[in-house]
């Protein structure tokens, strides 16, 4: 139970994680992300890893459309355009998988200042529509820039090694994918307590008003592009490694329009939201098809219908958390939390 | 619980057990993951009748000696991320050694680890001819002709038939995706090797709707066949239609996913001289496989008995290769493995399936054979236009 919140120094009042409770509890998950891997199958491991690199993704997709207010619908061309410049870097160029990643992250950081130059005259919809169609060309490129590419076929890269040792099976890159999530999150997490994340959120909340602090909107604008798209690339770059070959179908829209749910079920503006979104948008499904295999022995006929209910039952979820916890599942969390924080004691 | 009881259960519990230990022992385990839902769907459910009828046929005809087939499949959504994951769910839950994949990325995923890990045989629903090399993909196979082979079929056909005189001229009409663009360069150059002219090459997007821009294309090139590949249905009647109302005296083609009685009933009239190659034979033929094989649908099935579409039937054949891998493996009396299926996937030559496709072999991990046929639209269906061919 807490019952003060006391802090002595300026340092303590400044920390991300301020009270025992929650470093605790950090600790704990923390030591519980580096047994998981030991004890779950590969199944899990899969998934695991998956949501960890959508969670680079999705964050990143966040400190643009949630803390700063700028609606993409390219974020999955991004997350390609890191992936094929590590694929390309580490094919062509042999280079190391610690070179190319932060390499892809560069590339994409790069694609998004550009996409990013006309948020300064569009907002809203608008600006949807001009980073929708920056999705469109991306796709277009991977599939049709055959010699730097593969076109459809794609490439295929070899397992990241670092001094010989190859991060060839799940297991292995699973400490590599969650320590970079974890380091994007905590990124993330601080980034909005600089100036620049702050400026993030005053374009958010009232552009006029920023500018007229002081804040130089396009710059700031660029720069939310551009973190977003960095993220988005290591996520890409990562993918890569993961999944060992990549190809122009592996960055659709439908993919940017996952990201969107992510972040919009799980919280606009809150990194834990994001991750929270993360784990959701990823498992409720695999869950949810766990539940229909277990009906299959009692009506081993109806599976060609209970599979498509699977899909309707998914969505109809999305739509009731839309209207029942519009703030996502960030806020559900922080209700759990402020309930525990008197436990056992009543409010 | 009486102590007679209890013994009871517990020599129930012991035989079930012990039952349990004999059926792993004469078992063949088949994995799939199915497109059950998505956008792949409408074939995934067919497929997965057509391989689990089979598995459940072999069984009861006993086709492989002192061996029982049990099939577990899940759906996958025909997305890759989600394939890979039941990929790998079903290995760990049920180790089969033979796995069934729904497309061309589920195969290109999980290469890596279908080599050097998990070494089971390996079909899938995808006649890419990326996944039909035996030195990058050792064990995965296609059951029946890659795309490239479906064009080495009609281009030998068209070659056969010109129209005219002069060389015969031909378009290829494909989608802008793994799917349209996989079979075009062999094709070019197999076209040039038997003299067929290329006229024109179109690419468009998957069931784009607006052809007119296409359409006015073909009749700048006048070819004698056009080639379809990459679509399912759109937008191949509206490209026939258009071109039918620019009076174009064309002929009309299509690969596997495009062969099918639906696009008869879609066309109407129009699909009169309509062709396409199909890698296996309509449910209605009356070859002695076909006849089998619709004789156990009407006894398992009564109520889908009256058609089954082609996708059904290459479920049905993949089921017949596995089948047909595993009793060569038995009889040499060898373990089933991945290993020994895939070496005796390979051994089958000039192997006769009772006219469900043409007698052949496996080249390069794929059954390069395919006839052509044509449209009939007063039957509603399509009829032998050819023998059999086998693509050297």
């Amino acid at each position: 139970m807490r019952i003060g919140d006391y802090q002595e120094s300026y340092a303590a009042d400044e920390a991300l994680f301020r009270t025992p409770t929650q470093r605790v509890w950090l600790m704990a998950a923390g030591a519980a992300a580096v047994v998981f891997p030991f004890l779950a199958g590969d199944y899990l491991l899969y998934l695991a890893n998956l949501v960890g690199l959508l969670a680079i993704g999705a964050l990143g997709l966040n400190i643009l459309t949630g803390f700063t207010g700028q609606i993409s619908l390219g974020h999955a061309g991004f997350m390609g355009v890191g992936a094929y410049t590590v694929a390309i870097a580490a094919t062509r160029l042999s280079l190391p998988f610690w070179i190319a990643v932060p390499l892809g992250g560069a590339a994409a950081c790069l694609a998004g200042a550009v996409v990013g130059v006309p948020s300064l005259r569009i907002k809203g919809l608008y600006l949807a529509i001009s980073t929708l169609a920056a999705q469109v060309i991306f796709e277009w490129v991977f599939g049709n820039w055959t010699d730097l590419t593969g076109g459809i076929r794609g490439i295929n890269v070899a397992p990241a090694t670092f001094l010989g040792f190859a991060f060839d099976s799940d297991r292995r890159i699973y400490f590599l994918i969650h320590g970079l999530a974890a380091l994007h999150a905590y990124g993330a997490a601080n980034l909005f307590r600089t100036r620049v994340g702050r400026a993030f959120v005053a374009v958010r909340d009232r552009d006029l008003s920023a500018e007229l602090m002081g804040v130089n909107l396009f710059r700031t604008k660029i720069l939310a592009f551009m973190v977003s798209s960095y993220y988005a690339g290591i996520a890409g770059g990562m993918w890569v490694y993961f999944t060992k070959v990549v190809t122009p179908e592996n960055f659709p829209l439908s993919l940017s329009i996952q990201f969107l749910a992510m972040i919009i079920v799980g919280g606009l503006g809150s990194v834990q939201g994001t991750l929270l979104g993360t784990v959701f948008i990823t498992l409720v499904p695999e869950g949810l098809k766990v539940l229909t295999q277990a009906v299959r022995p009692f009506a081993p006929d109806a599976m060609s219908y209970l599979f498509p209910l699977r899909d309707i039952l998914f969505g109809a979820m999305i739509v009731a958390f839309l209207i029942f916890e519009p703030h996502g599942l960030a806020e559900v969390w922080r209700r759990i939390r402020r309930f525990f924080a008197l436990w056992p004691f009543p409010k | 619980m009486s102590q007679n009881r209890m013994k009871c259960l517990v020599a129930a519990l012991l035989a079930t057990a012990a039952l349990g230990a004999r059926a792993a022992d004469d078992e063949i385990k088949v994995g799939a993951c199915q497109p059950i839902t998505g956008r792949f769907a409408f074939a995934g459910v067919n497929i997965n009748a057509g391989l689990q009828d089979y598995l459940n046929y072999a069984n009861e005809q006993k086709l492989v000696k002192g061996k029982k087939f049990t099939y577990f499949y899940e759906d996958s959504g025909y997305d890759t991320d989600k394939a890979v994951a039941t990929f790998k769910k079903i290995m760990a839950q049920h180790s089969p050694v033979i796995m069934y994949g729904e497309s061309t990325g589920l195969g290109k995923a999980i290469a890596p680890e279908l080599n050097s890990r998990y070494k089971v045989l390996y079909a899938s629903a995808s006649f890419s001819s990326e996944l039909a090399n035996p030195a990058t993909h050792p064990y995965s196979f296609l059951s029946g002709p890659s795309y490239a082979d479906m064009f080495g079929v009609l281009l030998e056909y068209i070659a056969k038939n010109p129209k005219g005189k002069g060389k015969p001229k031909v378009a290829f009409f494909y989608s802008d995706t793994e799917f349209g663009k996989d079979p075009i360069p062999w094709a070019r150059k197999r076209a040039a090797e038997l003299g067929v002219e290329v006229a024109a090459e179109i690419v468009t997007k998957v069931g784009a709707v607006d052809v007119t821009t296409e359409v006015l294309a073909l009749k700048k090139a006048q070819p004698d066949y056009v080639i379809f590949q990459g679509y399912v249905l759109a937008p191949i009647p509206e490209v026939i239609r258009g071109s039918r109302d620019h009076g174009l005296q064309t002929t009309f083609m299509g690969t596997f996913w495009s062969v099918d009685k639906t696009i008869i009933d879609k066309l109407g009239p129009d699909a009169e001289g309509y062709m396409g190659v199909n890698p296996y034979a309509y449910w209605y033929e009356d070859a002695p496989g076909v006849v089998a094989m619709r004789k156990y649908n009407e006894k398992v099935h009564p109520a889908d008995a009256k058609y089954r579409p082609n996708s059904y039937i290459q479920g049905w054949f993949t089921g017949m290769v596995y089948v047909e891998a595993a009793r060569r493996v038995v009889a040499a009396g060898k373990p089933v493995t991945g290993d020994n299926l895939k070496d005796a996937l390979a051994a089958i030559q000039n192997w006769d399936t009772g006219g469900l496709t043409g007698k052949g072999g496996f080249v390069s991990n794929k059954y390069p054979v395919g006839r052509v046929y044509r449209a009939n639209v007063q039957k509603g269906i399509f009829e032998p236009a050819s023998d059999w061919i086998t693509v050297k």
